[in-house]
């Protein structure tokens, strides 16, 4: 009955939403995309036209001449990868300890774990920053990843995905005398990977673009990451270049956006096979 | 030898006890059907023999070796689940072999045990398939043949028929017994379902609330019920069961008498005994609506048809009694007799329940019996 509804009178109100909401969530990449294409006296005469007439790619020379934009992408890239694959990983470790093993202290332990999520950063940032400038890591991107190898949200996250692998999968296993790490990497991981690839993906997101615990550790351009080196164009000294401060976003936007286009597959998962009967 | 004994095993969730100082054993090769109503123990007494469960007190002997704490993979036991728990994302021959490969068995011999096994249950042409993609009589197979592809010693199987439909059961029970036949591993089986434990059992123990109830040959289970409880749960409908005295030759109901035949009058005048529970199954008297000698009289309430009989239901000195019988001509309201049979009644101990045991005369004749001692 109710996709008869449907059918018959929402398909043109629901258009109308879809299409008004693709607009609007769209428009800011497109903006971006045609003024970093455009050149600045032109995109001040017709801002809100973001198609690149005239075309010219002088805002990208701009951009590569004033910074070592190749450095500063790897540096991002370098930061997020490894923020990310560590966060998985322990994510993924200790949810399995969560779900599957039994210890004393299980319940605390999760509840303190849990806890940590509450904690705002700006509580966290300056014992951090200090602990992180003397051990010699100030204005390294290595100060950036250091604090950031754990995640409460990602244990959070896997466990709720393992949490519907029924138990007795896991013990067919055991009585297979199959290792604990084999039942991780045969069973618990092919089952759980849909959640850890968005979990992973939001990691990646999270990393490449945050600013403020980077700019607080960061301090030479060289070691810069893009959130960064976005700022330096559109600051106050930066003047109000922006085309070039565009030319920065796409960019920042290439690399994770790709990843999105390579992962998403994973995310619409397996999960409809998992607890047969 | 590879024989399970229970020793005083005993389980507590907390303060909870779920098993309270089980003890019998399974003899090699065996196939012991654990049997009982939901909550009674018989899950939570498999997997501890599985060491899926730790054993809260009490020994639990497999072979010569003490398995209290040895660990689930290295007491050779293959186990079918309920659920199945196949693997969802490996395919049909990954689910079978897996655990195989992991243990490095030779890649020569894990093919050969493969077709083998999936020629027995049937499987060929499902290797690459996918559990979900499967009917649920095959998901089952695909469980059974990973269970036996380990060629343990122990096979434990856990409900391992309550998904199927009632056909596809009957189908699927006699082809575990075929496989038991062929590998004579120790089995131990649970069910709630009679039919099945009947069927499958060498033996059957029966569990309530995390007691023995009787363990003993189908046969035994049946005609020579240990206690109220055993006899009540086996067979269907149950057995009728009423309170009465027994004085001068007589079981004494509420208002009526039944007079008992010399072998019974000799055994109960040796007995010590007090208040007294009568029994006998439904399909051991007849009924007649002629007033017989020596027959109980009472009201038909109303009657079931099981298609190759009727189940009439009566009411007996505000008692409910069950009494099959082959015509359908019992009216609601009749008055009628239920004529008995003297070898097939049942008497129990009021106090505790358990059987009067019979006189030696029905021993000796008594068939179910010297089936099983023959066994």
């Amino acid at each position: 009955m109710c996709t008869m509804k449907t059918k018959k009178g929402m398909p043109v109100f629901w258009h109308v939403i879809i299409i008004s909401t693709i607009i609007i969530l769209l428009f800011p990449i497109l903006f971006a995309l045609g003024m970093s294409f455009k050149p600045l006296k032109e995109a001040y005469n017709d801002t809100l036209n973001f198609l690149p007439i005239p075309f010219t790619l002088e805002n990208y020379h701009a951009l590569f001449e004033s910074v070592d934009v190749v450095k500063i992408t790897w540096n991002t890239f370098v930061i997020a990868t490894i923020i990310t694959f560590f966060k998985v990983v322990t994510a993924f470790l200790a949810a399995y300890a969560f779900v599957f093993l039994e210890f004393k202290g299980k319940k605390i332990l999760y509840f303190l774990l849990i806890g940590t999520m509450f904690i705002p950063f700006a509580a966290t940032m300056i014992p951090n920053y200090l602990f992180i400038s003397k051990i010699g890591l100030g204005d390294n991107i290595f100060g950036v990843i250091f604090p950031q190898l754990s995640d409460a949200v990602g244990i959070f996250l896997i466990r709720q995905s393992m949490r519907s692998i029924p138990i007795s999968l896991i013990e067919a296993a055991r009585l297979d005398q199959i290792k604990q790490r084999h039942i991780m990497r045969d069973i618990v991981l092919p089952l759980t990977r849909p959640a850890i690839t968005s979990t992973g993906i939001w990691f990646f997101i999270l990393a490449w673009n945050e600013y403020v615990w980077p700019v607080l550790i960061l301090k030479s351009v060289e070691n810069y990451t893009l959130p960064l080196a976005l700022q330096m164009f559109i600051s106050s000294e930066g003047g109000t270049n922006f085309t070039v401060a565009m030319a920065v976003s796409v960019i920042t936007l290439i690399i994770p956006l790709s990843l999105y286009l390579i992962f998403q597959r994973y995310i619409i998962g397996t999960f409809a096979s998992s607890g047969i009967k | 030898m590879h024989a399970i004994q229970l020793k005083n095993i005993q389980k507590s969730y907390g303060n909870h006890e779920v098993v309270k100082s089980l003890s019998f054993d399974v003899r090699n090769g065996e196939r012991l059907v654990i049997l009982g109503p939901s909550g009674c123990g018989k899950s939570t007494t498999l997997r501890m023999i599985a060491g899926l469960e730790n054993i809260t007190d009490g020994q639990l002997i497999m072979g010569e070796t003490v398995m209290n704490d040895v660990d689930c993979g290295k007491r050779n036991v293959a186990m079918v689940f309920q659920n199945y728990s196949l693997y969802p994302h490996m395919s049909v021959k990954k689910n079978i072999t897996y655990g195989l490969a992991v243990k490095r068995v030779p890649k020569k011999e894990i093919n050969k045990r493969l077709s083998e096994v999936l020629t027995m249950l049937e499987l060929n042409g499902l290797e690459n398939r996918l559990p979900r993609d499967l009917s649920g009589g095959q998901r089952q197979r695909v469980a059974l043949a990973r269970a036996i592809v380990k060629q343990s010693e122990y096979f434990l199987l856990d409900e391992p028929l309550s998904n199927l439909d009632a056909q596809l059961r009957v189908s699927a029970r006699k082809e575990l017994v075929k496989i038991h036949d062929t590998f004579q591993q120790t089995m131990v089986y649970v069910t709630h379902d009679q039919v099945e434990a009947m069927a499958i059992g060498h033996r059957i123990a029966i569990l309530n609330q995390g007691e023995l109830q009787m363990i003993d040959t189908p046969e035994n289970v049946y005609h020579r019920p240990k206690n109220t409880f055993t006899a009540k749960f086996i067979g269907s409908p149950s057995m009728n069961l009423t309170e009465c005295d027994y004085h001068d030759g007589c079981l004494h109901f509420q208002q009526q008498q039944l007079k008992l035949d010399n072998n019974w009058v000799n055994f109960l005048n040796e007995k010590r005994r007090g208040r007294l529970i009568f029994g006998f199954r439904p399909e051991h008297f007849t009924l007649s609506y002629r007033k017989e000698n020596n027959a109980l009289q009472a009201m038909v309430q109303y009657v079931e048809n099981y298609g190759e009989n009727y189940g009439v239901h009566l009411e007996f000195e505000s008692k409910e009694f069950v009494i099959l019988s082959n015509l359908k001509h019992w009216i609601k309201g009749d008055t009628v007799y239920m004529v008995p049979n003297f070898e097939r009644i049942h008497l129990f101990n009021k106090l505790d329940g358990i059987n009067l045991d019979y006189p030696n005369a029905l021993k000796e004749n008594d068939l179910p019996l010297q089936l099983n001692e023959a066994k």
